[in-house]
């Protein structure tokens, strides 16, 4: 790709005369700060914007893709950062959107799909089942979905945005060595992830992107960490947190004793109890789709349990409306943001007032205050770093690390005594990351009580003072104190190989 | 809450309504052209008799009426994505309980005629919990619902006038008079000042819907439900909300066109305000500034179809014709795209300056 150049309609230079080249049978990274306009040239190479300026060579040959068919058509396939399935459908059916198999020639072959489908999965050892529908599988199992999806159809150069910003560790490892197959059989993929460990792992080669112009191309062996993120960001980052030890005070959530049946029959939940502490930031950790999401959402009211209780300050808040956990104080940071944190069509401002439009501040008699939101969403966005050219700009057109941000500031500016995190760094860059969660630990350590849900391991452990570990639904260990912790000791929990006492287990009730 | 994103925005929407305007009026010149006799008499008729004296120009006014009301009250309604088409109904029924208001009620000038529309109003907001509740307690589908309310109304108002309120001295079936104290004065001609109170309503339903908190809500709720939710806005609450005042909006206009303009109620059938006003909220694309200027080109357009069937030999459908032709284009999203994106490429670039490096050979 030679001299691109992306206006969008909005004014925005996403890209400003950007050179890109990728070699046959390389990883390449694609790095840059949140909105340094990664996703919007790889949507340029998939045919899904067209550039003002620039040009794209194939193999020698000059190409340009009107749209993601014609990109496809020539071995190009991507697996967005914001997922492109149809939630009303199965997995199967998602698989073969656009390229159904057909039964005599009409009639649309579902157990060719299927079949094909399992076929894929198998070979590419990224396990499936076909028949769920996507509204009901993990993130974790959506991006599989997404990946395959890509194969199925004949994709040669495999985009990857952000691929493993939703698995964790293990699924990551997996991924990776599957990449490593895949690369060895002659097919090229462009890996954009803001991680620095996992980019130095895998790729050959790096480029750098920052502001929307490119920093130039390195080999991966001959460039450090922290060069790397000093070219993105223009500073040195600190990659390690520093934090004081928690000094817990009196309990804030208590969770006891939950059941939870899904719809399906599911057993998703078995007797889970715990407790988060002022003060404190109580980890859960798991591999995806162990209950964790479940457990969230019936903290948040969108499910009720079988059995159970789940005390707010020794007040129960199971079947209260969302509107009363927000008075009382909690905040909750969603893991699809897309659909529950923000709302796309809406500008920044209406986005960061979602929770507090009702409020004495922003109010003067029934009309809102102009000038008092005004002042807020701009110095929210200050302090959060939003990449926006004003308040009114519709989030649906931020790049994703941004419109986590607009979510996180909203969620920590409300004053919160308790906050449920899911996934809270998901797709945001290092500056940004090391930034919210400095915020995190400030927060608790000024007595709220935090609620911490990642699929990444290395997040989890370090920013937790205290952690459970889950798995099929049950919390299987309880550790007090993080810091002794070793990566070994986690995985044996994780994958359900070992679990705790019950008398062990019981502490993290703390009563 | 304007800014310089939305004003952009608003802009090229006016231009793209007007552009869909003019190719919508090309297309009806040139069917015009092909079945009628005398082509020029009926374009003239069309397009600009209706400026042709006072009299029409009041006229147009006059039938801006009703539709600024069921506007207004589909732009909240469709705000917040509740497909409620039973501003029909709520035209019909706030029109027949002012009627009964200004026939049987006694009271002093200037007093009547508004109680009759409060009447009208109330009667309407809380017709509307009927399908609001019926989706939010049972999850009934509100287009569904409501389409088949507005036929129950009719019929309702069909069987009170035919067997109880019809003044049988009458050849036609009509109610007895309103009394004398009932009726909305004109400013002229048939205009009444209820032209007054729909372009308040404007003002109070734009201020309500951009400045205020539930306006907020009713909009979020639109662009998006889960979010909502998470957020702690009472989505159900606000589900009900935005069609009981959509009701009471509707219902306002049939009170005030039915008080303004008549001096029985004879209506057997729905008027048809109501579709209109969905006609006029989407080429205001909800927002409720923008409806007296939808209202007004919708009423222009059909005096001028109305001056063209009396005087010209082409029928008043030709109309319809004009309306669906615009709202193609106002559905096709890319039309007039490109133009804009030209703009806005211009004018970034400008404010990079220097900043974009040479465009390079390749
Ligand atoms: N559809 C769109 N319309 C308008 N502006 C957009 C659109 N998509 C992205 N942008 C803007 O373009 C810039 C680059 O966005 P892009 O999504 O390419 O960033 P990114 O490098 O992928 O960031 P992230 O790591 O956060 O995903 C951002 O400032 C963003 O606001
Ligand atoms: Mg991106």
């Amino acid at each position: 790709m030679r001299g691109i150049t992306k206006i969008y309609p909005n004014g925005i230079a996403a890209n400003q005369a950007v050179d890109f080249s990728v070699r046959a049978g390389e990883i390449h990274a694609l790095m840059g700060e949140n909105g340094a306009g990664k996703s919007t040239l790889m949507k340029i190479l998939m045919g899904l914007e067209q550039p003002q300026e620039g040009e794209i060579f194939l193999g020698g040959e000059k190409v340009s893709f009107a749209s993601p068919q014609a990109a496809i058509a020539k071995g190009v396939g991507m697996v967005h950062q914001h997922f492109m399935l149809v939630p009303s459908l199965t997995v199967a059916e998602n698989m073969v959107l656009g390229i159904e198999p057909k039964k005599h020639g009409v009639f649309f072959d579902r157990a060719g799909a299927v079949a094909l489908t399992k076929e894929y999965s198998e070979r590419y050892g990224l396990p499936l089942d076909p028949n769920a529908k996507i509204a009901d599988i993990s993130v974790g199992m959506k991006q599989k979905v997404e990946i395959l999806k890509a194969l199925v159809r004949g994709a040669k150069i495999l985009i990857l945005d952000e691929p493993t910003a939703v698995l964790t560790t293990r699924e990551t490892e997996e991924l990776f060595k599957q990449l490593v197959i895949l690369k060895e059989q002659g097919f090229t993929v462009i890996f954009i992830s803001h991680k620095l460990w996992e980019v130095k792992q895998i790729t050959d080669r790096i480029t750098i992107m920052r502001g929307g112009k490119s920093m130039g191309v390195h080999t991966t062996a001959g460039i450090s960490e922290q060069e790397i993120s000093r070219l993105m960001v223009g500073r040195d980052v600190m990659l390690s947190l520093e934090k004081e030890k928690a000094e817990p005070g009196g309990s804030v959530l208590n969770v006891r004793g939950l059941n939870y049946t899904n719809q399906w029959g599911n057993r998703m939940l078995k007797d889970v109890s715990f407790t988060v502490r002022a003060g404190e930031i109580l980890g859960v950790a798991g591999v995806e789709g162990n209950g964790q999401s479940d457990l969230v959402r019936i903290l948040w009211g969108f499910e009720s349990p079988d059995s159970g209780s789940v005390a707010f300050e020794g007040a129960e808040i199971l079947g209260e409306p969302q509107s009363w956990l927000r008075e009382l104080g909690i905040s909750y940071i969603p893991e699809d943001r897309m659909v529950y944190g923000a709302a796309g069509g809406a500008s920044i401002e209406e986005n960061l007032i979602s929770d507090r439009a009702w409020g004495k501040r922003l109010n003067k008699g029934p009309f809102f205050n102009a000038g008092a939101i005004r002042k807020e969403c701009d110095d929210l966005i200050k302090r959060f770093k939003v990449l926006a050219r004003s308040r009114g700009q519709r989030v649906g057109m931020l790049s994703g690390g941004n419109i986590q941000k607009v979510v996180v500031a909203r969620e920590f500016s409300a004053g919160p005594k308790l906050i449920i995190a899911e996934q809270p760094t998901r797709g945001i860059d290092v500056g940004a990351t090391e930034f919210i969660r400095a915020r995190m630990v400030e927060l608790s350590r000024q007595g709220a009580g935090v609620l911490l849900v990642s699929a990444d391991l290395a997040e989890v452990m370090q920013l937790s003072d205290s952690l459970i570990v889950m798995y099929g639904g049950e919390v299987v260990a309880y550790f007090e104190d993080t810091s002794a912790l070793t990566d070994a000791e986690m995985g044996e929990y994780m994958l359900g190989l070992s679990k705790q006492s019950a008398e062990e287990l019981g502490r993290a009730a703390h009563d | 809450m304007i800014n310089s994103d939305r004003l952009l925005e608003l802009k090229f929407s006016v231009l793209r309504g007007l552009a869909a305007i003019f190719v919508s009026i090309s297309v009806a010149a040139i069917l015009i052209f092909i079945i009628s006799d005398q082509p020029g008499n009926a374009l003239f008729q069309l397009l600009l008799s209706p400026l042709g004296n006072e009299r029409q120009m009041w006229n147009i006014l006059e039938r801006m009426i009703p539709f600024l009301f069921t506007g207004l009250a589909v732009c909240v309604m469709f705000s917040a994505k509740q497909f409620n088409l039973a501003a029909e109904g709520s035209v019909m029924l706030g029109a027949f309980m002012a009627a009964m208001t200004a026939i049987y009620v006694p009271m002093p000038p200037i007093i009547h005629p508004i109680v009759s529309i409060l009447v009208g109003v109330i009667t309407c907001g809380l017709l509307m919990l009927i399908p609001a509740l019926l989706h939010t307690k049972l999850g009934a589908n509100v287009l569904v619902s409501t389409l088949m309310l507005n036929f129950i109304i009719q019929f309702c108002v069909q069987f009170v006038l035919v067997n109880i309120v019809a003044d049988r001295s009458q050849g036609a079936l009509m109610t007895y008079q309103f009394l004398e104290t009932a009726g909305i004065p004109a400013i002229r001609f048939n205009t009444s000042y209820g032209l007054v109170l729909g372009l308040a309503m404007v003002v109070v339903v734009s201020l309500f819907i951009y400045r205020t908190r539930w306006g907020y809500a009713i909009r979020m709720v639109g662009l998006n439900k889960e979010f909502s939710a998470y957020s702690g806005l009472k989505v159900a609450g606000i589900i009900i909300l935005c069609q009981v005042i959509g009701g009471m909006l509707a219902g306002m206009g049939g009170a005030v066109e039915m008080l303004g303009f008549f001096d029985r109620f004879r209506w057997r059938l729905l008027p048809g305000y109501g579709w209109n006003g969905i006609t006029i909220a989407i080429l205001a694309k909800n927002n409720p500034a923008l409806v007296p200027f939808a209202a007004f080109f919708l009423a222009y357009l059909s005096r001028g179809a109305v001056n063209m069937t009396i005087h010209a030999d082409v029928p008043f459908e030709m109309m319809d014709i004009i309306q669906a032709v615009i709202f193609l284009f106002f559905a096709a999203e890319k039309f007039l795209a490109g133009y804009r994106q030209k703009m806005v490429v211009k004018k970034a670039k400008r404010e990079l300056g220097e900043d974009l490096p040479a465009k390079k050979g390749g």
